[in-house]
């Protein structure tokens, strides 16, 4: 089947996700959150103010056309201006994004690539020292907590030897890297440890089955055997892992961002959370699952890439 | 006579596991003449399959190592060539056909892409049209309809008899001199399996390469090859040509196999009543009897092969024909 043809159709089926991740939000926040006006107004409000308050927020309509509304901004993306900044919610979508995006991609395709380099590697030695030490590590790094490495990180690399900015953010071209940099390294150490740990399993699974024996009876090197036979194979279920991950990545490293006061969407998103910022939050909300849709396709499309028994249906 | 080409001496081959250490091929000699065809028949677990990945230096380690022997192939001790002599052999001199037909090759490559490969390693000087044009030409040696489509197919595409045959063009890429065949029919369907048979045999009269042919199966046996090796837990317990073999066996094993080949009565048309069965199963590799180690299931067994006197020796009982048995059968 044509792949075009495949994702087109896919796409499609985003209307019907949508629409029902609309409803979803349209319980939770109308119908299940406390009234947005109380909130707005504290404890001191009157019934009067509160009737405008909720007038003016489009409340006191009945609750069908204000599903509808959710689905009309989902669908144009178009959900108004925060309550608390009063800032369009699509400009701070856009400022966010970047420096969000140019913590996460870096540090994602470095620790994917890394954690696969070093699983191959560790597999190829599998049962040596090496291969122990490395699974050692992995344990070691994933048993500290974030904070520790982002405090760590601060204190050492940044306060006492000044290789980096302790936090904050500069958009222009070498200050950037000075702000982004540790961020980015603390993600890939979080990252890899368990990274690793789970791509190598996968890749002795490999390592053992009845092909790699066929490859080693032709003279091939164990070089090509790892990275012809075995790695194409991995890549199944390491590609699997990784579409997993791609929602925490749209939203940024919650955590990381406010430690380093990095103005992304993680930041903007706790900052909604905190003040009962209800349109931020359902903005939020279907841009994480309009990504992990369009990540779910680029996934399968990467899998009959990968894996010719895949068909696309 | 004709030229000798492999010759196996003393074969030890050793497994570490959970429950200990096993000794699953214990002291095997095989001899392999040019030309011709050495079957290695025994049930399940008697170590034909272990003999042959040894031969070929591929016994999974850990857990499992050849501790002992020698590997002749024409001048060269295979044990004793670096891992990178050994693989300027296999694949190349030295080829194997696997038991497991389903999922010896690999699920993402085209078979093209895998016959290809072997042949791009050990023959660098074709360019890659010859290479693509050779392996198109394998497919068709092997039987395959229009290979110039199939070529560019994935296993997952292909039967179990066709997975077979390519493994078999693979195999044969270069020409070995030796073919190891380890039960390479008996995953399959009967009909397929004696295609498959046939095909070997006219490719072994073309190419005149020796053939190792491993199987439980005594009919196949006394089809395919010149020479037979009966193992049983790890040994060799007979050994001869096939005629003598079948016509004289010396072995009570060796006997009990040959009279449970299934065969129809010629007059009646039907099948023989109730086919005697070697009784009692093969023990344990992990606690073999002190003695013979058939003797639980032998019916002439007697003190001596119960005894102290350790495992029977293998020695002569006719020109060519070895046995290791306390008390052979007349
Ligand atoms: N990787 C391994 N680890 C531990 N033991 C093994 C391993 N491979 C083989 N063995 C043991 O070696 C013995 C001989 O096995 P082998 O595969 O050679 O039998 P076989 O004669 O080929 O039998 P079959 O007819 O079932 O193929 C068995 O007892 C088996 O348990
Ligand atoms: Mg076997």
């Amino acid at each position: 089947m044509n792949i075009y043809f495949y994702i087109i159709r896919r796409m499609a089926y985003m209307i019907p996700i949508l629409l029902g991740v609309c409803l979803v939000i349209f319980f939770l926040f109308n119908v299940v959150a406390p009234d947005p006006a109380m909130i707005m107004l504290g404890k001191h409000a009157t019934a009067k103010q509160i009737l405008e308050v909720r007038k003016e927020l489009g409340l006191d309509r009945p609750w069908f056309s204000q599903y509808l509304d959710i689905v009309k901004s989902s669908f144009t993306f178009d959900f108004g201006r925060s309550w608390s900044t009063k800032q369009e919610i699509v400009d701070m979508i856009k400022n966010g994004a970047i420096p969000s995006l140019t913590v996460a991609i870096p540090a994602f395709i470095i620790a994917t690539i890394l954690s696969i380099v070093i699983s191959m590697f560790v597999a190829f030695y599998r049962g040596s020292l090496l291969d122990k030490m490395t699974v050692f590590v992995c344990v070691a790094l994933m048993s500290l907590s974030s904070l520790a490495y982002i405090l760590f990180g601060q204190w050492f690399f940044a306060f006492k030897l000044g290789w980096f900015e302790i936090s904050g953010y500069e958009p222009v071209f070498p200050q950037i890297i000075s702000y982004v940099a540790l961020p980015v390294i603390i993600w890939v150490i979080l990252e890899v440890g368990p990274d690793v740990r789970f791509y190598r399993t996968v890749v002795l699974d490999e390592v053992y089955q009845d092909y790699v024996r066929t490859a080693r009876s032709k003279g091939l090197s164990e070089k090509v055997i790892l990275f012809k036979h075995i790695l194409k194979n991995a890549m199944i279920p390491i590609i699997t892992s990784i579409i997993i991950q791609i929602p925490f990545l749209i939203l940024g490293a919650l955590l990381l961002e406010s430690f380093f006061g990095i103005p992304g969407l993680g930041g903007i998103t706790l900052n909604a959370i905190n003040s009962s910022d209800f349109p931020v939050i359902k903005a939020m909300t279907v841009l994480s699952a309009v990504a992990f849709i369009i990540f779910s396709v680029i996934t399968d499309v990467m899998y009959t890439l990968v894996d010719p028994r895949i068909r696309l249906k | 006579m004709s030229e000798r080409i492999l010759e196996v001496k003393d074969l030890v081959v050793e497994f570490n596991t959970d429950r200990g250490r096993i000794t699953a091929v214990d002291g095997v000699s095989l001899e392999l003449n040019k030309g011709e065809t050495l079957g290695i028949v025994g049930e399940s677990g008697s170590g034909k399959s272990v003999t042959a990945l040894a031969i070929m230096r591929l016994i999974a380690s850990p857990p499992g190592h050849i501790s002992k022997g020698e590997i002749k192939f024409k001048d060269k001790d295979l044990l004793k060539l670096s891992i990178e002599e050994m693989r300027k052999i296999r694949g190349n001199k030295v080829a194997m056909i696997f038991q497991e037909p389903m999922t010896s090759l690999n699920p993402v490559y085209t078979i093209g892409n895998q016959i290809e490969e072997v042949v791009e390693l050990h023959q660098p000087h074709l360019a890659k049209n010859a290479r693509h044009l050779k392996a198109i030409e394998l497919l068709k040696l092997v039987g395959i309809p229009s290979p110039e489509k199939r070529i560019i197919e994935y296993p997952h595409q292909l039967s179990g008899g066709m997975r077979q045959r390519v493994m078999i063009a693979m195999s044969l890429a270069c020409e070995p001199d030796i073919l190891i065949a380890d039960e390479p029919t008996t995953a399959l369907d009967v009909t397929i399996q004696a295609q498959i048979l046939d095909l070997m045999r006219k490719l072994q009269k073309e190419l005149g390469m020796g053939i190792i042919f491993i199987t439980h199966d005594l009919g196949v046996v006394a089809e395919m090859c010149n020479q037979v090796a009966v193992m049983y837990c790890g040994q060799i317990v007979e050994k001869a040509d096939v005629k003598t073999l079948f016509a004289n066996p010396k072995h009570p094993y060796t006997k009990g196999l040959i009279h449970s080949i299934p065969s129809f009565d010629s007059t009646s048309g039907m099948k023989k009543e109730k086919l005697p069965t070697i009784e009692g199963m093969v023990p344990s590799l992990f606690d073999l009897p002190p003695g013979c180690s058939f003797q639980d299931r032998c019916k002439y067994a007697t003190e001596t092969c119960r005894g102290m006197n350790g495992r029977p020796k293998l020695e002569m009982v006719g020109s060519d024909h070895l046995v290791s048995c306390f008390n052979p059968i007349n």
